[in-house]
This record gives C-alpha cells, structure tokens and sequence, in this order.
C-alpha cells in the first residue's frame, strides 16, 4: 500500500512535494547508512558526510567531464565513496571512542580541502555545474531505491549472525575478540557497506541539484543531522532511522517553514532532550518495553 | 608422557616499571584441572591476558599442543581451541542468552542453534534463552559466560575466579561442569581465591606472587610451602 502511493505520487504531488519526499528517501539512506556502522558497532562516525560528499563528486565529475548516465555516474558514487572507507577505515577503525570520531571529522575537512585543492577537475572552491537535465522524477525513484535497500540490507544485517557479531563489538570489544571474533575485520565490513549508501545518495543530490561546490557537500551539520535522526528513531534498529528521518525531516520543514530563526534552537533542543531522556530513542524505548525483536 | 597442551615459557609483562608477570614458565597436561592462586596483584589474571593474546607479552613463548601462539590476534588464539572467562562478567548485554552463544558460531545456523540449546539446558538456563544477558541476575550472566565459552568446544579452558560471587547451589553446579569438563579429555586452569574450591578441585596449583612462580604442586604441598604461607600472611 505504502510502496504503491509512493510509487505513484510523482505523478499526482506538487514540485515541491516530490522534491520534499526526495529529500526524505535521502535523508532515510544518510541515516540508515549511519546506524551501520555507529548504530550497530558503536563506533561513532563524526564525518559520515564525508561519503556523501566523495560520492557526490565521483558522480558530479564522471557526469560532467566523462558524460557519464546520472544512474551509471551514481552506482560509481557508491563505489568511489566505498573505496574512500576502504582507505582510511583501516588505519581509523583501529582508534576507539573519541579518536575514531575525531578521525572520522578530519577525514571530512581533509576531502573538502582535497576537492577545493584539485580546481582542475572538481572546479575548486567556484564548485562543479552539471549539464541541465530535468529527471527529478527518475531521480526521486532511484533515491527511493537507495532508501528502501539500505533498509532491507539493515534488515538483512540485524537478522544474520553476522549483524549480532557487529553488535559484539559495540557491547563488549575485547570478549568478543577473547571469543574468536576477528572484529578488525567485521568493522571494516560494516563500514565499507556504511559508506555505499551515502555515496549513491551524494550523487543523486548533485545531479539532482546540477551544481555542487566542497560547502555545500560536506557539511558537518549534515553528520550532525544523521546521528540526530538515529538517535532519535532508535539506534540499532531497522525502522529507528526511517522513523527519525521521517519524524525529523518533517518537523524541520514544518518550523522551517514558519519560524525560520528558531528551527535550529529547536533541532539543538531535540538532540538534548534526546539524548538526555531516552538515549535509545523511540524504538528503543518500544522494544524494550514490550520485549520486541531488534527488527522493528 | 603425552606432550602438554599449554607450555608458557619464561613469560615476561611489565607495565611501565613494574613487572606484572615476571619470567613465569608452566606446563599443562591434557585433561587435568589446574590452580593458579596467588595475592591480589600477583600477576594472575595478566598471565592469563598474555595466554589469551588480551595483552601483548614483552618476553617469553606460549604453545598450545606444541604450537607457539604468542603474537597471534586475541580472535585466533580463541580459534585454536582456547576458551575463557573473565574475572568480571563480560556476556554481551543486549544481545539475548541465546545470542550470546549463537554469536560466537559460524557454519551451520541450525547445528549452532542445536549446540547452544543444549548448553543452555547444561547450565539450566533454558527457560531464559530469550531473554537479554544484561536482564539476568550476576550468577545467571556467569551461567552465559560458561556455556558461550563452551560452544566452540575449546581444548583449553581458563577460568578467572569461577567461584566469585556464587550461591552455594551454583557453585555446586559449577564445579559439577568444570569436573565433566574434564571428564571430555579438556584441560582447565582457573584462577580462585576460594581455597576449598582450588583444594577439592585441582590435582596441580601453581602459587604466583609478586609475578614469579612461587611454588607448584598437589594441593596438599602447596599448603604446607612455607614460601606460600609466607606470600599470604607475611613473615
């Protein structure tokens, strides 16, 4: 039912509602991504935006300079941002607590300096502009397939042996090795499989958008909003990061709307408050209340 | 005489100035129970540490069945059919009892979620396999942390202060297991305070203190050493 009004809605919503649902289906892929590695491992990602943004450049540059198809050009973005996590998620996966997050923040400032610095072929810090292309309609379906496999990979992960060895890691690290579970290896899985998300979503953003520059693809706040998502949602479930994208990105657009000076006090007041009253976030909450399985 | 399973060779770890375990050599046989009992601080569970490959020695050799393992990742030397437990309870708390075990399986899902039924009707914890480690009282967790130990049917088994903590029942039941154990042909070396367990369970103790083996023999001897008794209640 859900999937079908989804599927049709592009031919009855407005522009903007279509662009609004877009950025949902975006926003469920950033932090669906987000709670793989952070939600389920417990090592928390401070610069997940930076696979977003190396995506959006990998696709932005194969569209621009290679006349790459957009859908070709973002499968590539996938790639482009998995070969950045396999880079640095071996040497980073090794730090634990506050450096792996502080480490994850650098890697951002460092790939936005990067792109800023190579002009020749990312355009520098006057930003890349796409040739025109009106496709938000199949740019919206490929951005719901993003969400929509994230999720099921969530799904699969969380009900496989392999998902609870991942939940080793965020429980007890050391036991966990101690009883023969080769974690070095299951983080850098997990990360690896963390990264595809975002970097196909950052090259539909770019494509979608037609022009992207290093501010505008890293930004730090959208590391931030991610985390606030799955926090809110319920970390280490399959619907906590749907139900916070959902949940918040409506709610942004809603005060947004309305009140544009006060929506990021308010968006400072939810991530305190969540933090604060229910760090296991809604879903959470619900599942250990009523003793519901992790897949909710 | 068969060739030990655990050889530890001249096993050195210091942190920073103070020498932890300071050149401590053993030898276990197969299917025996061992002791290892010492002061608070003598350097027993950081020799166990060292064996699992928790902590990196600084000098000195480890074999199991006559292969060296000192080196090795924590994850492979479990592998090679090192099994233990911690002196503080380390079950994975938001993972279910059941989990807790299945976790540490690969192969077939079906055989492990047969295995790890069966240890937990071992252990008399069958009716709490669905329910969250962390939920379970200290003696149920150290029931979970037995059996998990246990699932990938280790050759050697090191139990940190087994005793610690436990009703009388449980412990009954405890050493009940530790005895089939080696009933199955396993070795186990534990570490404990609790001088009745250590007497009417091991057939060797080994006696640290300071991070020097101090002494080692039946039960009986070990009590009678007067390095011992010194060790533990001074000059």
């Amino acid at each position: 039912m859900l999937l079908a009004a989804l599927a049709v809605y592009p031919a009855l919503g407005t522009g903007y509602g279509v662009r609004a649902m877009l950025q949902i289906f975006m926003w469920i892929a950033l932090a669906g991504s987000w709670n793989l590695i952070s939600g389920l491992t417990g090592y928390v990602s401070f610069g997940h935006v930076a696979f977003f943004g190396a995506g959006a450049y990998t696709g932005a540059i194969l569209v621009a300079k290679a006349d790459w198809p957009w859908l070709a050009a973002a499968l590539a973005g996938g790639v482009g941002a998995c070969a950045v996590a396999l880079v640095i998620g071996y040497p980073c996966l090794r730090l634990k607590g506050p450096y792996f997050a502080i480490a994850m923040l650098g890697l951002n400032e460092v790939l936005r300096a990067l792109v800023s610095y190579f002009e020749g072929l990312t355009g520098g810090g006057s930003g890349l502009s796409l040739p025109t292309l009106h496709a938000t309609v199949p740019i919206y379906y490929a951005m719901a397939a993003t969400a929509g496999g994230v999720t099921l990979l969530t799904y699969a992960i969380i009900t496989s042996r392999f998902g609870l060895r991942l939940m080793t890691i965020r429980e007890d690290e050391l036991a966990a090795e101690a009883m023969g579970i080769d974690t070095a290896r299951h983080k850098l899985y997990a990360f690896l499989l963390s990264a595809v998300g975002p970097g196909i979503a950052g090259a539909l953003a770019a494509r979608d958008q037609g022009y992207i520059e290093p501010v505008s693809v890293f930004p730090l706040a959208t590391t931030i909003t991610m985390i606030v998502m799955v926090l809110f949602g319920g970390k280490g479930t399959v619907w906590g990061p749907v139900l916070g994208a959902v949940a918040l990105f409506v709610a942004q657009e809603f005060v947004w709307a309305r009140f544009p000076y006060v929506h990021q006090l308010l968006f400072g007041a939810i991530i305190v408050a969540v933090v604060l009253l229910m760090p296991r976030g809604v879903l959470g909450i619900l599942q250990i209340r009523y003793r519901l399985p992790r897949t909710i | 005489m068969p060739a030990p399973v655990l050889e530890v060779e001249g096993l050195h770890k210091h942190f920073g100035g103070v020498a932890a375990v300071d050149g401590v050599s053993l030898s276990l046989a197969a299917g025996r129970i061992y002791g290892l009992i010492g002061p608070n601080g003598s350097g027993k569970t950081t020799l166990f540490n060292c064996v699992t490959g928790l902590e990196r020695r600084n000098a000195g050799r480890v074999l199991l069945n006559g292969e060296r393992i000192d080196g090795l990742p924590p994850w492979r030397i479990a592998l090679k059919g090192i099994g233990r437990t911690f002196q503080i309870i380390r079950v994975f708390p938001e993972l279910t009892a059941l989990e807790n075990l299945l976790v540490v399986t690969r192969g077939h899902l079906e055989e492990a979620r047969a295995r790890a039924l069966e240890l937990l009707r071992f252990v008399r914890l069958e009716a709490l396999q669905d329910e969250y480690a962390g939920n379970l009282s200290y003696g149920q967790q150290k029931l979970v942390e037995f059996a998990r130990m246990l699932m990938r049917d280790p050759t050697l088994v090191l139990l940190d202060e087994p005793a610690a903590g436990v009703n009388r029942t449980l412990l009954n039941d405890l050493l009940e297991a530790v005895r089939q154990l080696r009933e199955r042909g396993k070795t186990v070396l534990l570490v404990e305070h609790d001088m009745k367990v250590v007497m009417g369970l091991c057939e060797t103790v080994f006696v640290l203190d300071h991070g020097e083996k101090i002494a080692e023999g039946p039960p009986g001897a070990i009590q009678a050493d007067e390095r011992v008794i010194e060790a533990y209640f001074g000059r």
